[in-house]
């Protein structure tokens, strides 16, 4: 309703404000007057009403009207769009309109994010600032001045013409990855995954694949599903980090499993973007009965397919060493520190003390665990490494 | 919606390549959507001059205001739809490909007749009558405070003696949005080309006898007391022309001022 609001007035807050007061309305007007057959329908026209009368009593002083009234002489003069006359156009159209909005290139990534989360996904901002652990007051600013831009910047309400599509579209993807993962694995703090951000994205890639059904929307959708299902065997009962060899895979959640891999069944043998690649990844540990019977020269063959940034290597420098033996691994782990790039980074020295761990070569491992230690960000990962430092006996 | 491109050279290590200059396409493509108000080459950074009002002393500097090797080499007014279209426009703009378009809405006032533009109609048609300079009106944290900074009075006193041809503030870099083209692909950024303390705040289009000229006008504008004033004389170019002779015709005058020097206080 919010983003049905925001097309017909042009204004953000006045559509957030309005759709609150149609609400209040139909609590009051509705038990004595009862509930009208389609009331979904009633409130938007109600907050509609609300919004527009709010626009003209205000256009006078703050030259709101005339803002509005200006985007509709510009789009005048250009040919107009034939889903911007439509003002009684499906619900559904505007979500995706909002969705692209949210997500522009113009608007600095953190905003990008947190408009997502708060006009798109409903959260409050007091809740997307907890979700970002910074204060309320800086949140609501970094919300306001994304608002400024959209409104300054003539960044536009609309999805993006087929030329623009693709790149934009993921960027969208990469807003809702970028959410699912600070939920999935929290880059600071305590917890080690905050499920609430994580289901909130699965949320909404849910919402832009059912509005824009794309193969790699998809296939991230398929991604989000495949790890999501694992959260519960992830974290034991004090709330600490447990390795994916060593969960109970009993506790991972079937229903979502089986949800995630037929998404990825149900995609087109083209459709073979990052997304995909990483899902298919996920799919193997999915099938897989436990650690032992992971196919993990499957695993390494995807990631093959992926770009050689530090981190691919590092992850298939792990499953190398799953597939063909530790000191494969450690090679190109070897390699990897001498290029420097992950220099700083916990997961490499975490890597190279794994792989020492499983050759027998306590002393190596050690060395390397206490490197790590020394970087981890989070706590849940530092005692993770603490305790099999002590496990090295 | 109005807005400026800025196209900004040397902000990136991507090699220029005269062969994929190819402007006249863009410049068609520009007169098919109707949506051209201005637009003009300036010439390169070392013909630019800066011009300050420090405790009452005209101070000109030869270069731009910023230490850094990038600077705008030309803009364009267009008039379009909204940002997604200026994107659209600055994408395929040659400069995209070896440099940054920066896309800077201009400030709209409550006030103002929704039909105005920045550029006045006709603006095209009138003859050149002396030497025209893109005069970039730059905030600057150095700048001195208090005293009188609006200005209106300038731009009454400009306009009456046929000098300043048009002039807007624009929206503050934040609102601004760099465009690049690497390889086909186009990125979009938010914030301004550059990094440097100073930010263009807006500007004005005047038509003087010369630099002398240009600075004591530069110098009568409020900011050049708050701020700094650069003016940059045009460098007309024939869309028509080939442009990778023209690139190599031109080589020789990159690389030194034709500007007369500058640099002492009067």
């Amino acid at each position: 309703m919010v983003a049905t609001l925001i097309r017909v007035t042009g204004d953000w807050d006045v559509a957030e404000e309005a759709a609150a007061a149609a609400f209040e309305r139909g609590a009051t007007t509705w038990p004595r007057d009862g509930v009208p057959r389609t009331p979904g329908a009633w409130l938007t026209t109600a907050a509609r009403n609300l919004a527009l009368d709010r626009l003209r009593r205000r256009g006078v002083e703050a030259g709101k009207l005339q803002e509005l009234g200006v985007m509709q002489t510009r789009a005048g003069r250009t040919p107009p769009d034939p889903a911007d006359e439509a003002t009684d156009g499906p619900a559904w159209d505007d979500r995706l309109r909002l969705v692209f909005t949210c997500a522009h290139p113009a608007l600095p990534l953190e905003s990008r994010v947190a408009l997502t989360l708060r006009t798109v996904g409903g959260l409050s901002t007091p809740e997307v600032a907890r979700a970002f652990l910074v204060s309320e007051a800086a949140m609501a600013q970094r919300i306001v001045r994304a608002k400024a831009k959209i409104a300054h910047a003539g960044i536009p309400y609309r999805v993006p013409g087929p030329e623009a599509l693709p790149e934009r579209l993921s960027g969208v993807l990469a807003v809702l990855y970028l959410i699912y993962n600070e939920g999935y694995a929290a880059s600071s703090g305590e917890r080690v995954q905050r499920l609430d951000l994580a289901a909130e994205a699965i949320r909404l890639t849910r919402l832009v694949v059912t509005l824009l059904p794309d193969g790699e929307a998809v296939a991230l959708l398929s991604l989000m599903l495949l790890q999501h299902a694992r959260s519960a065997a992830r974290v034991d009962s004090d709330g600490e980090l447990v390795p994916l060899e060593e969960q109970d895979r009993s506790r991972w959640d079937g229903a979502e499993l089986a949800a995630g891999l037929s998404l990825l069944e149900s995609l087109a043998p083209e459709v073979w973007g990052p997304y995909r690649v990483q899902a298919e990844i996920q799919a193997v540990h999915a099938r897989a009965g436990s650690a032992e019977d992971t196919d993990w020269h499957r695993i390494l063959s995807l990631y093959d397919l992926l770009p050689k940034t530090p981190f691919v290597t590092l992850n298939r420098a792990i499953a190398l060493g799953m597939a063909a033996g530790p000191p494969a691994g450690l090679a190109v782990l070897d390699e990897l520190a001498a290029a420097g790039r992950l220099t700083g980074h916990h997961l490499l020295p975490a890597a190279r003390a794994d792989l020492n761990r499983r050759l027998g070569r306590r002393d190596l491992a050690a060395g390397y665990y206490r490197e790590a230690i020394g970087l981890a960000p989070t706590g849940p990962e530092r005692r993770y490494l603490q305790r099999r430092l002590a496990g090295l006996g | 919606m109005e807005y400026l491109l800025l196209y900004a050279e040397g902000t990136d290590p991507q090699p220029y390549d005269p062969a994929d200059d190819t402007i006249a396409a863009w410049v068609a493509d520009v007169e098919a959507r109707g949506v051209s108000e201005f637009g003009e080459r300036l010439r390169p950074g070392q013909d630019a001059t800066t011009v300050r009002v420090r405790e009452g002393r005209t101070l000109t500097t030869e270069g731009p205001f910023t230490e850094a090797k990038e600077w705008v080499g030309g803009l364009d007014i267009i008039d379009c739809r909204d940002l997604d279209e200026a994107i659209a426009i600055a994408a395929r703009h040659p400069v995209a490909r070896f440099g940054t378009v920066e896309v800077r809405p201009f400030v709209r006032w409550p006030d103002a007749d929704p039909g105005a533009r920045v550029v006045p109609p006709g603006l095209a048609d009138r003859p050149v009558k002396g030497k025209r300079y893109v005069m970039f009106v730059c905030a600057d944290p150095f700048g001195e405070t208090g005293g009188q900074d609006d200005p209106e009075t300038w731009v009454e006193e400009m306009d009456g003696r046929g000098v300043r041809l048009f002039g807007e503030v624009l929206r503050p870099p934040a609102d601004a949005t760099q465009v690049r083209d690497r390889g086909g692909r186009v990125l979009v950024t938010d914030g301004p080309f550059t990094e440097a303390k100073e930010w263009i705040a807006g500007l004005d289009l005047i038509e003087v006898r010369g630099l002398g000229e240009a600075i004591e006008v530069a110098a009568a504008h409020p900011m050049a007391r708050g701020g700094s004033i650069v003016l940059s004389p045009l460098w007309p170019l024939d869309p028509e022309d080939d442009h990778v002779a023209r690139a190599e015709r031109e080589a020789p005058e990159r690389g030194r001022r034709l500007e007369p020097r500058v640099g002492v206080e009067r």
